[in-house]
């Protein structure tokens, strides 16, 4: 009872800037998604409703993560991982196909996305992994125990199919094994690995003549990598907007259109005519596509608003980390700032055709319950590691 | 190093992650600040003063042709009129829109001449589903309208006249059951995840049209095309052309399909004509039937309920999907199982008193005086259900069940058409399975005579003449000879496939040969109504009952070869409720081959 009195008081050392960049992203959400689906006349219309049920949700999770001492998760982090991946097992035998990908669980009737459970997982594992306690800071685990350990949870999710949520993995291992001390040059030559395939993936959808493919070899590659079709068009028309501007790279244009037109201040809370819903598939608008609304609707203003809250977060995040108490800490903050870092800057480059559109929601104002309460679980983490930095 | 080195060292790179984060949201509020800012005023203008609109050009559907280039499935231009609800689209809730085109339908019905064919809910649908495709209010727009449209002051921004191509059936009836039709394609939640720009608008829904879909289909093209405020088009530069379906080439005859048909137009049955040299099927006919133009683009509901439930069931393609008691047609078989086994041989007689002791149960012949002594020859000429029973229990009901299958019964043909039925050839083994019983004498007598438990269908019953004509080569009934691209070059062609020798010897093979020779040729023979001047032909007769004990039916069997030496043609029909197979389909294979030998004018007469 005392301890819980205690970290009740902990609280007061919460990093307050940060939760007001968190709520602040949150009803920004909530607004624009209530102004993608206020148009819609069927079921979607009260996703807001649900939204804001799950924000609340996660900020209990917040609070209750913010109290808890994150060392004690160095005893359940394998377990997590564990969990996380007999799930991500179980999405591809019984998981709820949707759209064409097996990528939820339906749960007590709420659909689950372990391929989110399974990034904090990984973060969770990573973080123990690397900060040894018996403070053996030479010591590291070699860099490919831990690739390995994220490999199969990413291989899995791409496997649902989902390559853009997989690839998030790449990012989040390897800013973990730089803050962690891992030597530079061994580590550079995975990230070069994974670039350079990254690469031939892109060279065998626009390029194929050059590699010396022939459609045939083509077919069988991208079947081995579990690329689909539509992944395929989206990188074509990434790489040659002029490809195919009536299917996929309308829709490219017209996000383009959308947040171009909101111009310096938009055209108002619920007055965005171009109408994200008319020519995005219905399902994406209030999801992956949300900052497109924000842009229209609220202009430059908005959206650089927007942007400036992940700046925020990513601040005190990494501020966080650098004031940890202990090396997990760190690691730990370092690892949740770049999931969350990673979601938040490729979705937004998608939406105004800087990256290739691959479907990972914006965090914190997508709609998606898993999604929502993860992060804010994650979040919650990091202010876990800022209550008991050091020098208090 | 020191601890308190690591750690600074661990700190800095911890800022040099921060400051690489910092960088790329700044790159970031760059490109938000160049194409909100800057470039702005572009899409604000884009927005104002013009639309972009996507045109979609449908491909043209593969059509499809007889043996000798005669087209069975074509394509129609169909003048449509398309609103563009993304053009039309209304501040607000989408309600405003679905009225805004309501509100049009109406001003545009008394200029079109008709109602249209759609209705709120559709409008809602399309909304929901298909967005981006223009929505076709009126289809099949007459030369008065399209120039009443052409002249009118109406408001027509997002409205435009659409020429889609339409699937005809210029033969109507014919072959119905084979072409199948096309009806507008569904698209499933699945597509929906992609771009469903280019999916079909039809699709194939049954037959060579559904098997064939993805070949015949296509790929639909599009252009864009940029539309002022006053309707103008500004450019109209192709963006992507349709790429047309591929032809089907049919190994069917179209003049003879359409004997066929006649031969059973008033009953319910289905007929078979194979070429016995390649397995080529020159006519598939089944009755009653349906005109599959009257399903395009949609079935009407009152149409679809009436051919469902009609008890002779059109819909349904008898020749290859259902499938009968083969009756005395089967009795060729058990002859060769029998001559094969080394049991009897062609000179085997069996005293026929007009019934066959099973036990202590008579089996009555059909010839209930009795056919006296009866050779092979006699025996198949006269079906005599006595000697086959005879000769049945002497080889065995396995020597039978071998034979059987050895001619493709109790298997899919493998023609390729949905529902192809194996039929059943009953072994004693499948009846401990099914009844739980054992396999006894009386079993193997109406096996012999083709009762019992055994199923074919009519295309399997064509195979076996075609195969005792040919003298032993089973060959997979071809129904598609290839497939040609829109310049007549081929692009695959279907070779003739022999699926295997029937191991008999060919004296066994002449002597069943020779007694379904007088089958037909013979004046006693059961098969003689079939007979034509000039040309010997061989056959064999069935009849074989079915339906409740109470109110017993007959089908009428027949199959024939003809001409005898060097058969050129091998046909199966059945006919349900028939008087039996000599009375009822002899005739009407009379009249079949009459047709195909050109001896009866185009009325159907035979001339003197």
């Amino acid at each position: 009872m005392s301890e819980g009195l205690s970290n009740l008081g902990l609280l007061r050392r919460m990093n307050w800037i940060m939760l007001v960049a968190v709520i602040g992203l949150i009803v920004t959400g909530v607004f624009f998604i209530y102004s993608a689906t206020s148009l819609r006349e069927d079921s979607t219309s009260d996703l807001f409703k649900k939204q804001i049920l799950w924000a609340l949700a996660g900020l209990v999770c917040y609070l209750g993560t913010a109290m808890m001492d994150y060392r004690k998760l160095r005893d359940v982090a394998w377990g997590f991982y564990v969990m996380a991946l007999v799930l991500l097992v179980a999405v591809l035998f019984f998981g709820t196909r949707i759209y064409g990908a097996k990528r939820w669980l339906m749960f007590l009737g709420v659909g689950i996305q372990p391929s989110e459970i399974a990034k904090l997982a990984v973060i969770l594992l990573g973080a123990c992994l690397l900060s040894p306690p018996a403070e053996k800071f030479d010591r590291l685990p070699s860099l490919w125990k831990l690739f390995m350990l994220a490999g199969i949870p990413m291989l899995l999710v791409i496997k649902e199919p989902d390559l853009g949520s997989g690839l998030v993995f790449l990012p989040m291992v390897a800013a973990m094994l730089y803050a962690a001390g891992a030597a530079v040059k061994p580590l550079a030559m995975v990230i070069g690995g994974g670039v350079l395939a990254v690469m031939l993936v892109l060279a065998a959808v626009a390029l194929p003549e050059r590699l010396g493919m022939t459609p045939e070899h083509q077919e069988t590659f991208f079947q081995t990598i579990h690329l689909s079709d539509y992944q395929r068009q989206r990188i074509e028309v990434f790489l040659q907007p002029g490809k195919d501007p009536m299917g996929s790279g309308w829709n490219k244009r017209q996000s383009e259109i959308a947040v171009g037109s909101g111009g310096l201040t938009g055209k108002g809370f619920l007055k965005g005519t171009q109408n994200i819903l008319g020519f995005l598939p219905r399902t994406v608008a209030p999801t992956d596509f949300i900052f497109s609304v924000i842009s229209e609707e609220k202009g430059f203003v908005g959206s650089a608003a927007v942007v400036v809250l992940y700046g925020i977060l990513a601040v005190c995040g990494l501020y966080a980390a650098m004031v940890a108490r202990d090396k997990m800490g760190r690691v730990l903050c370092v690892g949740i700032v770049t999931m969350i870092f990673t979601h938040a800057f490729v979705n937004m480059a998608m939406t105004i055709g800087v990256l290739p559109v691959v479907g990972i929601p914006l965090p914190l104002v997508s709609y998606g319950g898993t999604f929502m309460v993860i992060t804010l679980f994650a979040l919650g983490l990091i202010q876990s590691v800022y209550v008991r930095r050091q020098g208090l | 190093m020191p601890h308190g080195e690591t750690i600074q060292h661990e700190l800095s790179r911890i800022r040099l992650i921060l400051a690489l984060m910092a960088g790329l949201l700044v790159l970031l509020v760059g490109f938000l600040f160049d194409l909100q800012v800057v470039r702005g005023h572009e899409f604000e203008e884009s927005l104002h003063q013009q639309s972009l609109r996507r045109v979609r050009l449908p491909a043209t559907r593969g059509r499809i042709f007889d043996r000798n280039n005669v087209c069975l499935a074509d394509n129609q231009p169909c003048y449509c009129l398309a609103f563009y609800l993304e053009e039309i689209r209304k501040p607000g809730k989408w309600k405003n829109t679905v009225a805004e085109v309501q509100q049009r339908i109406q001003m545009l019905t008394a200029l079109v001449g008709r109602k249209p064919a759609i209705t709120e809910d559709d409008i809602w649908i399309h909304i929901r589903r298909r967005l981006p495709l223009p929505l076709v209010a009126w289809r099949s727009l007459d030369p008065a309208a399209l120039a009443r449209l052409s002249e009118t002051s109406c408001d027509m921004t997002g409205v435009e006249v659409y020429v889609e191509p339409n699937r005809s059936y210029p033969n109507n009836e014919l072959a119905a059951h084979l072409l199948g039709y096309v009806g507008k394609a569904d698209f499933s939640e699945d597509d929906m995840a992609g771009y469903q720009y280019y999916l079909p608008e039809m699709d194939g829904k049954m037959g060579l049209e559904r098997k064939f879909d993805s070949v015949m289909a296509g790929v639909a093209g599009g252009r864009l095309v940029r539309i002022d405020a006053t309707g103008y088009k500004h450019e109209e530069q192709i963006e992507r052309e349709p790429r047309p379906g591929a032809n089907v080439i049919l190994a069917l005859d179209s003049r003879i399909q359409c004997l066929a048909e006649s031969a059973i137009r008033d009953v319910p049955g289905a007929v078979v004509v194979l070429d016995p040299n390649t397995g080529d099927v020159l006519a598939l006919a089944s009755s009653p039937t349906f005109n599959p133009n009257q399903f395009v683009p949609i079935v009407p509901k009152a149409l679809w309920d009436r051919l469902n439930t009609d008890p002779a069931r059109p819909m349904l393609n008898k020749a290859v999907a259902e499938v009968y008691a083969p009756g005395s047609i089967f009795k060729p078989v058990t002859a060769l199982a029998a001559l094969n086994s080394g049991a009897v041989s062609a000179g085997t007689v069996v005293n026929c008193p007009g019934y066959y002791m099973i036990g202590s149960k008579p089996m009555r012949c059909w010839n209930s005086a009795g056919h006296g002594i009866v050779d092979l020859r006699h025996g198949i000429e006269q079906s005599c259900n006595v000697y086959f029973a005879t000769i049945g229990v002497k080889c065995g009901s396995e020597a039978i069940a071998d034979m059987a299958m050895q001619f493709g019964l109790g298997v899919k043909t493998g023609i390729g058409l949905d529902r192809d039925a194996p039929g059943l050839v009953p072994t004693p083994e499948w009846k401990r399975k099914a009844w739980h019983d054992e396999w006894r004498n009386g079993d193997t007598c109406n096996f012999s005579i083709g009762q019992g438990a055994l199923s074919v269908t009519p295309l399997q019953m064509a195979v076996v003449a075609a195969t005792l004509a040919n003298g032993g080569v089973v060959y997979r009934p071809r129904l598609v000879l290839g497939l040609r691209d829109v310049n007549g070059t081929a692009i695959t062609n279907y070779p003739v496939v022999e699926v295997r020798r029937v191991p008999v010897s060919s004296s066994a093979l002449h002597a069943v040969r020779q007694g379904m020779y007088d089958v037909v040729m013979a004046p006693t023979g059961t098969g003689k109504h079939a007979r034509i001047p000039d040309v010997e032909m061989a056959g064999k007769t069935g009849t074989a009952e079915y339906g409740e004990k109470e109110d017993r039916k007959k089908h009428g069997w027949m199959i024939l070869f003809a001409p005898y030496d060097r058969p050129r043609y091998a046909v199966a029909m059945v006919v349900d409720d028939a008087v039996s197979g000599g009375q009822t389909v002899g005739p009407r294979l009379h009249g079949l081959m009459m047709g195909i030998y050109g001896k009866t004018d185009a009325a159907g007469r035979e001339g003197g």
